[in-house]
């Protein structure tokens, strides 16, 4: 946009009014971080309820019951849903949470049987630490989501409690699965002699279909099954389960991108103000630098890099600041057990950056362009 | 055949609802190595013709031609080029950008040519070292005396080798033994390194320091003095009695 040898120039400028830099500096920092933060939520929610044409995984769940503590199903389901045309296979997973409540610091145990632990998590899983085999042989073990282990400071070897259940951290579980990051999946006849004793009754039934294209079919002949059973099903794919269950909490979270506009336009309107307060100021230098030979297009070319070294040290300092606390702090929204990742992505540093650089262009724009048309004899008559 | 030539040469401004002509159909020339004074009342027009003449402003009628060209035809950005080439324009009020240092200050122009950083360097320093200031590169102009400040502002005018320096009320802000210095360091560049050199002043005594003076009212050209070298003997003609050459 302008030369090396100019920068020098725009950098003694940026640095001019110092008070003044920093408070627009601080203001575009603080916007940034919000706004960082709540695409952050936005990611989680699209991640956890978009759904892909390879999705085939359903959620068999309790008819007419959004809770984990109200859902409960007989096991004896299982083998019926595996005669299924199209089913690949079934888990059944018992869940337990210690807050039913939308809360950034829930623990949700998974009991799924020990023989089909493989089949319930993705293939982007595997075990950090510990292994698989221990978890097995143990009948209180769990493997715990990276995000769950990071916030309660969890490590291999160690015990934890929650809900009532203690557990025994037999590994770490690295998944790019949303909700296998913020669980801790130990084994199901442990987890109902912990809770209920209710052996043989589980909250849902997690069914794997060989085509993507056999989900509804396949979710409508489970529902149809059990119409007129005792315990009633709603299948749906895992994707719109967790849109409907975790419904109220994604809409608060859709909320926030009204938020996260405003934040862009705090932004828009600190770098602006700054910048015509700047150029203001600068009418005569202007005119000087013209009777020197910058022409108008230079001139309004330094004053948009003025504006965009703001909005990028700005946008840095507040993304950066967002995502350091997100990777600190590893929240995670959770509702009913089911989890809305907040992950500290790099390309979200990339992203906050690119936004700041347009931001700050848009800001210097108009002051650029005043600056660039004002005839230079009537700048010296003005001041 | 002389660098500067004007004819009929007028601007007119708006101002609330009427208007104001500065220059009034001025013609006149003026030959490559001048050091030429602009003398008048306040409004008679002299600044206007100096901003004509050094490109940052266009008359509204009338031909401004330098070196051959029409620089009232030229577009802005080659206006801005223009002046860039063949321009050095001295301030009252020096105005130096506060935030660079002297050094800064006159590598300003510079930037504008293509010029490695070294080339750059060479340049500024010998701008520096012709007004006495080479030991003052890093200060800033808060740091600086008034004459010295002027002296930094013709170094900035004058590192980019221009033909035509011109200057507007040069010693106004100046004490006597500085605004002394900068009028002998105006008359070297015309003389040592044959710069054509347009000043407006106010000053009588200052306006002795050019070779010739003219005299403007009204926007038109009502005396032509021609000082004769070192004798201080002035003759002086009327427009209506011949050229103002």
């Amino acid at each position: 946009m302008i030369g090396p040898r100019y920068v020098p120039l725009v950098l003694k400028q940026v640095v001019r009014h110092r008070v003044r830099s920093l408070l627009t500096v601080a203001g575009v920092a603080i916007a940034m971080y919000l706004f960082v933060a709540i695409q952050t939520m936005q990611r989680g929610v699209a991640e956890s309820t978009q759904a892909t044409a390879a999705d085939t995984t359903l959620v068999v769940y309790r008819e007419d019951r959004f809770c984990p503590f109200s859902s409960r199903l007989p096991e004896y389901y299982l083998p019926q849903i595996e005669q299924i045309e199209g089913v690949q296979s079934v888990v059944p997973i018992r869940v337990v949470v210690n807050n039913c409540r939308a809360s950034l610091d829930v623990v949700t145990f998974r009991g799924v049987p020990r023989d089909r632990f493989v089949e319930t998590i993705g293939k982007g899983t595997e075990v950090l630490g510990g292994s698989l085999k221990d978890w097995q042989r143990r009948s209180d073990a769990a493997l715990v989501g990276e995000t769950l282990a990071a916030r309660r400071g969890l490590k291999v070897g160690d015990t934890f409690d929650a809900a009532g259940i203690t557990a025994y951290v037999a590994g770490i579980l690295d998944s790019d699965q949303a909700q296998d990051q913020n669980v801790a999946y130990v084994h199901l006849d442990y987890l109902q002699q912990q809770t209920d004793k209710q052996l043989g009754v589980v909250t849902q039934f997690n069914v794997k279909v060989d085509d993507p294209a056999r989900l509804n079919a396949v979710a409508q002949q489970i529902d149809e099954l059990y119409a007129s059973a005792e315990h009633p099903t709603t299948t749906r794919s895992e994707k719109a389960f967790v849109a409907q269950v975790a419904g109220d909490m994604i809409e608060l979270i859709g909320f926030t991108k009204l938020l996260g506009w405003g934040c862009l336009a705090a932004v828009l309107a600190l770098v602006g103000n700054a910048i015509v307060l700047s150029v203001q100021d600068r009418i005569k230098e202007h005119a000087v630098l013209q009777t020197l030979g910058f022409n108008g297009w230079l001139i309004g070319r330094l004053i948009v890099t003025e504006a965009v070294v703001l909005g990028v040290i700005g946008g840095l300092v507040g993304a950066a600041g967002a995502l350091t606390t997100i990777q600190l702090t590893r929240v995670s929204f959770s509702v009913d057990g089911l989890s809305i990742p907040i992950r500290a992505e790099p390309q979200l540093l990339a992203t906050g950056l690119l936004i700041a650089v347009l931001l700050g262009v848009l800001a210097g724009l108009v002051p650029a362009v005043q600056a660039a048309r004002r005839p230079i004899a009537s700048c010296f008559r003005a001041v | 055949m002389p660098l500067i030539e004007c004819r009929q040469l007028s601007k007119t401004y708006r101002k609330g609802a009427g208007t104001i002509k500065p220059l009034d159909g001025l013609d006149l020339d003026i030959d490559a190595g001048r050091f030429l004074a602009l003398m008048g009342p306040s409004g008679s027009g002299k600044t206007t013709l100096l901003n004509l003449i050094a490109g940052i402003d266009r008359p509204s009628e009338g031909a401004l031609t330098i070196g051959g060209q029409n620089i009232a035809k030229l577009s802005r950005s080659r206006l801005a080029a223009w002046r860039a080439d063949h321009v050095g324009y001295v301030f009252q009020l020096y105005n130096l950008v506060p935030v660079l240092t002297a050094y800064e200050n006159v590598e300003l122009p510079l930037l504008l040519h293509k010029l490695t950083r070294r080339e750059r360097h060479e340049r500024v320093a010998t701008a520096l070292s012709l007004v006495g200031l080479a030991d003052r590169h890093d200060h800033y102009p808060r740091q600086l005396s008034g004459g010295q400040e002027q002296r930094v502002a013709i170094a900035r005018a004058i590192v980019t080798d221009p033909q035509i320096i011109v200057a507007d009320e040069p010693t106004g802000d100046l004490d006597k033994p500085s605004a002394h210095a900068v009028m002998e360091l105006l008359c070297r560049l015309n003389s040592e390194l044959n710069k054509t050199l347009i000043m407006v002043t106010h000053d009588a005594a200052t306006a002795e320091y050019a070779d010739q003076t003219l005299h403007l009212d009204k926007g038109r050209l009502v005396e032509h003095s021609v000082q004769a070298a070192f004798s201080g003997e002035t003759a002086t003609t009327r427009p209506e009695e011949g050229a103002a050459r």
